[in-house]
């Protein structure tokens, strides 16, 4: 059976701000008249007054200064008969080419691998399906590659698993293509070793400083991943205190596995961070990037134990709200420790930074 | 011409399903249990379905998102199995044939959605696909253990009907996705009631036997 109708043009791909007049032949087996057609764009009809008839069976409309396409599987113009049946239909994609992708960004987790990250180099990239692909080769050596896993770090990314190779230098960039053209972004040039990143340091303790009110020691374990790497580990240990959402950064860590926090307030609890830079691997001059925070461990300065000054009423009113605090805790304990022999401080600070999750929200730096 | 040629490659690369699949499970399971096994996926894929027409609705735009929707169903649109037949008929059909049909339809239908274009839509849209067609494929495979287990053989695996070539345009495209995304639809209600069906007809013997065996 013939198409009850034919649209030219079919499909056509066209700028914003282009116009456009496209018409609808019918089949003579239909019986129908150019009168007993109109047309629709994305489901909306389209005013007559844009209608000419060009013969007896033939029906154009004139759209001007078209907008980018609602969806990227084009806009949907329809051409329809009296009783609105759809006879045939043509899909126009309008959009603008692509413009060159621009800050692209590299790291590689323990040398393993490469992510690399971009973005596009216009706002109206949306309007057309634009594909981007990222290519890598090393310096002085002929052959291009093409990298395959997309979207690992976000939509404007990739991954490269596996065979890279260190101690030479890689050209890197990103290609966009869509309907309308093509745009190669500049060329990246980096060095593996430049761009390692690790994973955060494990097995992150705080503890106290015997009776001192104002420090906690902070130990951790140099990420392991990197342990067979030449290579000069620095630190950063951030902290804040339970009800503010202030991080204090110590930036002079070195490439020492414990470091002491001093100038706290007594009797407060502590949220404590680490995260390492792998600086100087295999006498690479430059720092690497830093990895993601370890999870927040917490822990709390000693308050001594002075006498209250005389108020009963106020030492009162401390003791109901510990009590009842205390009470909550013995509860929570019952419920998520394994027998009492676990019962220590550290576990009430654990239940203070529950407690904290669960009524407020952080953003964590 | 070229497209079908074309069409009928996509088809048969993306279709190995295996001739006898390799379930020793299912004859511990028991016919009544991979019934039920397969009536639950049949509502699970309903579902999910849902969600998956609705997003994909939306990326081929209006009017196909519309609500009371209904293009034409032309010529090309007809090698989608169709879900919708002959009370009688549905009826009378024997536990094998119903069984079949289902086996088929599935097999075609998943097919067909495989070779939906690769780079549709978003990442989000194309991933919920992958899902998809993981799920359906299970499905065909379920249907497939209940008629190892009943003893029936399985239809022959699904080829490419000749002279079906893909759409000629784009346009007629999105229609046939339409129609794609419908008979899924179809057919899920259907086998539902199928499977419903089936599960009555289960001889208890066959269940009463593999309580024996277990010593119960």
């Amino acid at each position: 059976a013939a198409d009850p109708a034919v649209i030219s043009p079919q499909d056509p791909t066209l700028l914003i701000g282009s116009s456009l007049t496209a018409t609808c032949t019918v089949s003579a087996d239909f019986h129908l008249r150019a009168e007993d057609l109109y047309w629709t764009l994305n489901g909306r009809r389209l005013p007559a007054a844009s209608y000419t008839a060009l013969g007896p069976t033939t029906l154009s409309v004139a759209l001007a200064r078209l907008n980018g396409s609602r969806q990227q599987s084009g806009d949907n113009l329809v051409c329809h008969s009296r009783d609105g049946g759809i006879l045939a239909g043509s899909c126009l994609y309008v959009g603008l080419p692509p413009e060159k992708p621009v800050n692209i960004s590299c790291w590689s987790r323990n040398m393993k691998d490469l992510t690399c990250t971009w973005a596009p180099g216009a706002e109206g990239e949306t309007f057309l399906h634009t594909n981007y692909t990222l290519k890598y080769k090393l310096r002085w050596y002929g052959r291009d590659n093409t990298c395959q896993e997309y979207h690992t770090a976000g939509p404007y990314s990739c991954h490269i698993p596996k065979d890279l190779a260190l101690f030479t230098p890689y050209e890197i960039w990103v290609e966009a293509s869509n309907r309308l053209g093509v745009a190669v972004s500049d060329v990246v040039m980096l060095d593996i070793l430049d761009v390692v990143t690790t994973d955060a340091p494990p097995d992150v303790h705080v503890s106290r400083v015997g009776d001192l009110e104002d420090q906690l020691s902070v130990r951790w374990s140099s990420p392991p991943a990197l342990k067979d790497f030449l290579f000069q580990a620095k630190y950063q240990i951030q902290y804040r205190v339970e009800d503010s959402s202030e991080w204090k950064v110590v930036d002079d860590v070195g490439n020492q596995t414990s470091c002491r926090l001093a100038g706290l307030r007594p009797g407060t609890v502590y949220f404590v961070q680490v995260r390492c830079n792998p600086f100087g691997i295999y006498g690479s001059k430059r720092a690497g990037i830093w990895s993601d925070w370890s999870n927040p461990t917490a822990a709390s300065t000693p308050r001594s134990e002075r006498a209250a000054g005389g108020c009963d009423p106020k030492g009162g009113e401390q003791n109901t709200t510990l009590r009842r605090e205390l009470k909550q805790f013995f509860g929570w304990v019952k419920k998520h420790a394994y027998g009492c022999s676990n019962l220590s401080i550290k576990l009430y600070d654990q239940w203070r930074v529950w407690l904290q999750k669960s009524h407020k929200t952080r953003n964590q730096v | 011409g070229d497209s079908w040629g074309i069409f009928a490659f996509l088809c048969a690369a993306l279709c190995h399903l295996p001739a006898v699949p390799a379930l020793n499970g299912t004859e511990e399971l028991g016919a009544g249990q991979s019934i039920q096994k397969t009536y639950d996926l049949t509502r699970y894929l309903e579902h999910q379905l849902r969600t998956l027409a609705g997003t994909y609705l939306n990326y081929l735009g209006p009017p196909f998102n519309e609500p009371d929707f209904t293009p034409p169903r032309l010529a090309r649109a007809e090698r989608v199995p169709g879900a919708t037949v002959d009370l009688e008929l549905w009826r009378g059909l024997t536990d094998n044939a119903r069984l079949a049909a289902n086996y088929r339809a599935y097999s075609r239908l998943l097919c067909y959605l495989r070779a939906l274009d690769g780079q549709a839509g978003t990442a989000e849209l194309r991933h919920r696909l992958g899902h998809f067609c993981s799920s359906l494929q299970g499905l065909v495979l379920s249907i497939a253990g209940v008629m190892s287990s009943l003893g029936y053989p399985l239809p022959a695996g699904p080829t490419a009907a000749p002279g079906s070539p893909g759409a000629a345009n784009d346009f007629l495209k999105k229609m046939d996705e339409f129609w794609l995304l419908k008979e899924l639809q179809t057919w899920l209600w259907r086998s539902a009631k199928d499977f419903n069906r089936l599960k009555k007809k289960v001889p208890p013997a066959v269940v009463t036997l593999r309580l024996e065996a277990r010593g119960f």
